[in-house]
């Protein structure tokens, strides 16, 4: 058991808590809608049309961007439209989605050259396949793994994040209680591709049950299994390492810089689903829960089939509801339960809905600096997030805010604080954006106006010049006039005196 | 989100719970003046803090309901004398409300603790009121009698116990043989001590404030008396008199003109407990706790900054 290693975070028990915590399998969706684009990333490209009949697995859509993963068909069927469809992300933008009409056979296509015997083939050969299988951190933050583990080469440690990342969701849990001895696999896999010393699966003391089952899978004694304290926020990567290993990564780095490969466990099984079973990622546990539905509980379900789908099992009553996914805390409000399921959803939260509390003044109690995990001054963020004086908040480290949101829940007069801080940070990068425009602009401006001036004087000196040569022309002319005069005149008062004579 | 822990107008109203048994250790020596102060003094802040908010088209009912207003209105209550006539609370409440919190944008926004802004007020504007203390008990008919200055009323004799012992030593007499165990200041600063250690326990207040403000007050009146104890009191004894509980656990931990970070608090703390035995013993005002908390929080952004927590991996 490891102790608490960090100031901060907040207990907060599971608030739907069920008794056994299992998984229900799913029934085919009729139809399945996959956003090309779920990440806001480069926009994969269709390879398939409308009409095309598809198998379950088959890749039907990719780009050649390293840094996104191809998208696959989930069930088999006929693809029936390529068009725009709400999805579940902050900006509720609608994008292009492919929609596949199942024919109920999930026919699934061939593994082509299977990796069974995984130890044999070259490490990146099997991230590779990796890639292909579009494994991405199932946690919820969506990196994609081949990246991930390229950059992993001779690390020193594996930890993988069985903490549940959030209050409420219990997939993880179920994943480890339902599938121990391919979580196990999966992590010798890893071991091999990273060649790391040992890995750590990290289970919180709450969850005596997955703990156990996974140790009795367990033979290999380079691979341990961890218990953490049920603290909220353990289960971010910075802190799930301070704990199992008191090191602190330095910040603006990742694990990953300090020789550290950190993943989830629903990530390790999707490595060995493709590694070993030649699937690819098509499915994933989602936990339903909330005041909404009376029978909480964990569903695997394809992606791409509907938050409905799968709400309607848990059986929800029938008042308006509030839809979020993921956890209470970092999850994102989404407008209905007509969105598909994507990979990091690991939990859709159906709330009755309620009269918001509003917020008021910040007492400057300094709850929210004793709740916040990465010892930051919310308070003082706060104050700069909502005079916009984002300069001033980066100066209070809000980019080392990772918007866990401890401090809005403890704070007493109900502020939103989070919110502020992530949009202090858009905001931010924005005005650092413009700022550098806007100089670049300067100093062209400048160049210009400079530009500008020195043709100025430049015509000015020249003008100046030729006044002064017009002039000079002109005195001499007129010295030549008055000399010419005067000859003249000196001619006429001698023919006068001639005359005279 | 709702954490279940207290919110704001709870919190508020957790401290004025508190206060309850140092207010009824002065009801039991001084008598019914105290419970009239703070009554004035409540519906003063509402009207004053009703009538601002109106003023400025803001709704009245959140603001009032947060009960921070109430609070500032029996914190000026309690520490101005029992007998003060009626428009002393009634002219301090106002301005703390309005220009001790109201005229920065309310609960929140305001540099300095309403309540002592108040009080400093009134002491300078009305030093002979503010100075004149009921040294018995007084039943409830003398003291609307006196408050509301009906017929003149032959009990208001003696000033605070802080200036007694000042006046009785500048007059030669030695530390040893003065009454100054009084106990009606060290049951009344009692009674806030219970209270304010039960704000610690429902972790309503931070430990720090109180704690390093007690440490200030004691290591500086501590010092003095290692210096000569013939003329400055014994550093327990600053403890036990004037505000120095109230001020303790009740005024100094007021969250939004304090230090914010917990390293802060206890420099906040330490500075205030200092200044009020430096302007006890060497000002011209009976106690120092009100000028002490106002010049402190001044120096509470600068103490803010340099104080900043570890952040998580810098
Ligand atoms: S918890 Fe809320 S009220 Fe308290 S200091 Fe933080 S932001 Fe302000
Ligand atoms: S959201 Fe940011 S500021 Fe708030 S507790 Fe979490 S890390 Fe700290």
């Amino acid at each position: 058991m490891y102790s608490d290693l960090y100031k901060g975070g907040v207990f907060i028990s599971n608030p739907y808590p069920i008794d056994d915590v299992g998984i229900k399998k799913t029934t085919l969706p009729n139809k399945v809608i996959l956003p090309l684009n779920e990440r806001m990333t480069e926009k994969a490209t269709p390879c398939v049309k409308v009409g095309d009949l598809v198998l379950t697995g088959q890749v039907i859509a990719s780009n050649d961007d390293f840094n996104s993963v191809p998208i696959h068909a989930t069930v088999s069927g006929q693809v029936t439209a390529i068009d725009d469809h709400l999805i579940p992300h902050k900006s509720g933008f609608k994008t292009q989605c492919i929609t596949i009409q199942s024919d109920g056979k999930d026919e699934w296509v061939k593994d082509e050259n299977s990796t069974k015997d995984y130890w044999k083939y070259p490490q990146s050969l099997l991230i590779e396949k990796i890639h292909y299988a579009g494994i991405v951190g199932m946690g919820g933050a969506g990196f994609p793994t081949h990246i991930k583990l390229g950059l992993s080469q001779n690390c020193s440690t594996i930890i993988v994040n069985g903490t549940e990342c959030e209050p409420g969701i219990m997939c993880d849990d179920a994943l480890m209680q339902n599938y121990p001895s391919q979580v196990i696999k999966g992590v010798e896999i890893l071991l091999h591709i990273c060649g790391a010393e040992r890995a750590i699966i990290a289970i919180e003391n709450d969850k005596p049950d997955a703990y156990n089952s996974l140790l009795i899978n367990n033979n290999n004694d380079r691979i341990s299994i961890a218990h953490v304290p049920t603290k909220y926020t353990s289960g971010s990567e910075k802190l799930l390492t301070k704990t199992i290993l008191d090191k602190e990564i330095p910040s603006g780095d990742f694990a990953i810089d300090v020789g550290i490969v950190c993943l989830n466990v629903a990530t390790v099984k999707a490595i060995f689903d493709i590694i070993i079973e030649g699937k690819p990622l098509v499915s994933r546990i989602v936990t339903v829960t909330g005041s909404g539905v009376s029978k909480p509980y964990n569903y695997e379900a394809r992606l791409g089939s509907s938050f409905e789908d799968i709400v309607s099992l848990s059986s929800p009553n029938k008042l308006k509801h509030d839809v979020r996914m993921g956890g209470m805390m970092m999850g994102i409000d989404v407008p209905s339960t007509d969105v598909p399921i994507s990979k990091t959803c690991n939990c859709i939260f159906i709330n009755n809905r309620v009269a918001k509390d509003t917020a008021r003044e910040c007492i400057r109690c300094g709850s929210c600096n004793q709740a916040c995990p990465v010892g930051l001054l919310p308070q003082q963020l706060y104050w700069y997030s909502k005079s916009e004086k984002t300069d001033k908040a980066v100066e209070y480290s809000l980019f080392d805010c990772i918007e866990c949101a401890c401090c809005s829940y403890v704070c007493p007069s109900n502020i939103p604080l989070v919110e502020y801080f992530s949009f202090a940070k858009a905001l931010h990068r924005n005005t650092s954006e413009e700022k550098r425009k806007a100089n670049i602009a300067r100093e062209r401006f400048e160049y210009r106006e400079f530009r500008l001036e020195r043709n100025k004087t430049e015509r000015a000196q020249m003008m100046e010049a030729k006044k002064k040569a017009i002039k000079e022309k002109m005195a001499k002319e007129k010295s030549q006039k008055d000399k010419i005069t005067k000859a003249m005149e000196r001619v006429n008062t001698n023919k006068k005196n001639k005359i005279n004579e | 989100m709702n954490s279940g822990e207290l919110n704001t107008s709870q919190v508020m109203r957790q401290v004025i719970y508190a206060l309850g048994l140092g207010v009824g250790a002065s009801f039991y020596f001084f008598g019914w003046g105290v419970l009239i102060q703070i009554v004035l003094g409540i519906v003063t802040a509402l009207v004053s803090e009703s009538v601002f908010l109106s003023f400025r088209g803001l709704p009245v009912k959140p603001t009032i309901a947060d009960g921070s207003a109430i609070l500032t209105a029996i914190l000026l209550a309690i520490s101005i004398p029992t007998m003060a006539p009626w428009w002393i609370i009634v002219v301090g409440v106002t301005f703390a409300i309005i220009f001790g919190k109201q005229i920065y944008g309310g609960l929140g926004n305001n540099p300095f603790n309403p309540a002592m802004l108040g009080y400093a007020f009134l002491l300078i504007s009305y030093p002979l009121q503010m100075t004149t203390w009921g040294s018995d008990y007084v039943n409830i008919e003398q003291s609307i009698n006196a408050i509301f200055n009906i017929s003149s009323v032959d009990i208001l004799t003696g000033a605070t116990k802080l200036d007694e012992v000042k006046m009785q030593i500048s007059l030669g007499t030695h530390i040893e043989n003065l009454d100054i165990y009084s106990l009606s200041q060290s049951w009344i600063n009692a009674g806030f001590l219970v209270g304010g250690l039960y704000l610690l326990i429902r972790k309503i207040i931070y430990w720090q404030i109180p704690t390093a403000f007690i440490l200030g007050i004691f290591a500086t009146a501590g010092l003095l008396f290692l210096i000569d104890d013939n003329i400055y009191l014994p550093p327990q004894l600053h403890l036990m008199l004037g505000a120095s509980m109230l001020g303790a656990f009740f005024i100094a931990t007021d969250p939004v003109s304090s230090s914010t970070t917990p390293k802060g608090r206890l420099i906040y703390g330490f500075l205030i407990g200092m200044l009020v035995v430096i302007i006890r013993v060497f000002g011209g005002y009976p106690d120092g706790v009100a000028f002490a908390v106002l010049l402190i929080n001044i120096a509470v952004p600068l103490i803010d900054s340099y104080t900043k927590p570890k952040v998580f991996g810098k």
